[in-house]
């Protein structure tokens, strides 16, 4: 499989930050992958440096090969929206759509149409008195029209409303089924996004501290359910992740379970639930993620 | 463009891609309001009030008759052009910058392509006040011996060389505009507010060499005998070096939200 992102040691520090700390990735071919992590973790700085934006002040990022900085042929194969992008003054919808076929030879303009009607973009708005959500919405018709080979998406939906966020996610899914290729998004709303999640990079203080496949992740570990009592006993002895009871009943999420384990905890009257990614992500970075409220 | 497979690695070589910074220029177009539109609005609003202004002191005097001959040819307003576009330029520039990575632009495509769309705004706006030139000798100063296109050091000067001049003025208060923003892309108001400093300590450090030097001679023997040909030549080197300053400060910078 083709290396579309290829980091070694990358590294980015502003004056006492380190925004971002020796990361080491590679994704290959094509698929969706998650970059989750805390608000200032480093998320849209390891982005910038993908995409070039941002210069390194040690290690490399290669993409499709090459280093992105200053390179055109890279660049045109790639698309990175970010909620802080910024529009020209007096720039409307209309404008920024236009100019989308100018800069991403596979852009869909049928598609971009479609898109800015289900998300509702007001196209003939300025874009300075757009909503978040709204401005949010015309980033999102970029990154999926654009069909870039790859696609950054970062916080693609920050203020968008559940109904918008879950066309967000079909059409993603519906258009990457199409047209397979390589896009990364950024996230808090991690159980939200998971169903969709091939790979999941976790980052935390610029360090990248979970790199995995979603399902090898979500196997790590196992929430079970069922009276207190039998619960209790089958946990005990082992690492517990999450405790949880009501009355005589309880759940307790539990790693390192062997399929001879699994089968036994079956056997014993506890039913057997996948773990939520989130819950997960949490427990093994060792504090909370954010959770956004949906606005 | 309904092309959907993906493209081969083998055709991504970072070969230049002229239509890529013709599209950065295009960019600048997308709105054409700031940089197209709203100056010609401006220039014809200014040329308006200058025309009531000779209106009124012509009405005051009991007639053209009553005026000397070159009590209209001192004029400013067409300069304010001049203002308005290093504005505009300055605007573009620290607008369209982000915006133009966002869209994927390597800063070498969009510095070229704004470049490429700036000596075009010269050229246009150059040509523009060279048509009001050539209008208003046609009507004899708009029938009141009025220069407002072509006013006092080109009063008399040939229309080639007048059109030449304006497309040069642009070039210079434009690009001079690009610098100056690309400082600001770069190190933000800090950045421009150090370099305000070092301008004004250059400029008085400049006065008082030349007051401690009596350079007064020397400059005015220059002044007196660079023709206004010599001057553009000088303008168009200037403006060169603003383009280039301005590439070597874009190089480097990052686009901050």
């Amino acid at each position: 499989m083709t290396t579309i992102i290829e980091t070694t040691g990358l590294t980015k520090r502003y004056r006492g930050v380190t925004a971002v700390n020796d990361v080491s990735v590679a994704l290959s071919g094509p698929g969706i992958h998650g970059l989750l992590g805390r608000n200032g973790a480093g998320k849209t700085t390891l982005m910038q440096l993908i995409s070039g934006q941002e210069f390194a002040t040690s290690g490399e990022v290669r993409v499709f090969g090459e280093s992105p900085v200053e390179n055109a042929g890279v660049l045109r194969r790639t698309c990175f929206i970010k909620e802080s992008q910024v529009y020209p003054d007096g720039f409307k919808g209309k404008h920024v759509l236009k100019t989308g076929p100018w800069f991403f030879e596979h852009w869909n303009e049928e598609l971009a149409q479609q898109l800015v009607a289900d998300f509702r973009v007001p196209v003939n708005r300025v874009i300075k008195k757009m909503s978040r959500g709204q401005r949010s919405a015309l980033g999102a018709v970029i990154g999926i029209a654009s069909r870039a080979e790859l696609t950054l998406l970062d916080e693609p939906y920050a203020g968008l409303d559940a109904v918008a966020r879950r066309l967000f996610y079909d059409h993603l899914l519906a258009d990457y089924t199409e047209h397979p290729r390589t896009i990364l998004l950024s996230t808090h709303l991690i159980d939200e996004a998971a169903a969709l999640l091939e790979r999941v990079l976790v980052i935390d203080a610029g360090a990248i501290v979970i790199d995995e496949d979603a399902d090898t992740l979500r196997g790590t570990a196992t929430t079970l359910a069922g009276r207190a009592t039998d619960v209790d006993a089958f946990a005990s002895g082992r690492e517990v992740l999450d405790r949880s009871r009501l009355g005589g009943l309880a759940t307790v999420t539990v790693t390192g379970l062997t399929d001879a384990d699994l089968a036994a905890a079956a056997a014993a009257g506890l039913e057997l639930s996948p773990v939520s990614l989130q819950q997960l992500i949490v427990r093994r970075t060792g504090a909370p993620i954010e959770i956004e409220e949906a606005s | 463009m309904t092309a959907a497979t993906l493209s081969t690695p083998a055709d991504a070589a970072a070969t230049p891609r002229p239509h890529r910074m013709f599209n950065a220029a295009r960019l600048h177009t997308a709105n054409p309001w700031t940089t197209l539109l709203l100056p010609w609005i401006i220039y014809a609003a200014i040329f308006a009030l200058t025309y009531v202004i000779w209106q009124i002191v012509i009405t005051n005097v009991g007639g053209v008759e009553n005026l000397p001959p070159d009590a209209f040819r001192y004029n400013g307003g067409a300069y304010w052009a001049l203002v308005y576009m290093l504005i505009a330029a300055v605007q573009a520039m620290n607008l369209t910058f982000r915006f133009a990575l966002g869209m994927s632009l390597t800063r070498r495509e969009y510095y070229l392509g704004t470049a490429g769309y700036f000596v075009f705004l010269a050229l246009v706006y150059g040509t523009g006040m060279t048509l009001g030139a050539v209008v208003e000798r046609a009507t004899d100063g708009w029938g009141v011996g009025g220069a407002f296109f072509a006013a006092q050091l080109l009063y008399e000067v040939p229309i080639g060389q007048v059109w030449i001049l304006w497309i040069v003025q642009f070039l210079v208060f434009i690009f001079l505009g690009a610098a100056v923003a690309t400082i600001y892309v770069r190190w933000g108001s800090t950045g421009i507010t150090v370099f305000f400093i070092g301008l004004a300590a250059l400029v008085v450090g400049a006065l008082y060499l030349h007051a401690k030097y009596d350079a007064s001679q020397p400059i005015q023997g220059w002044f007196a005998t660079t023709s206004l040909m010599e001057f553009a030549a000088w303008g168009v080197v200037f403006a060169a070096v603003c383009g280039v300053a301005g590439y070597l400060l874009l190089r480097r910078a990052t686009p901050r939200a």
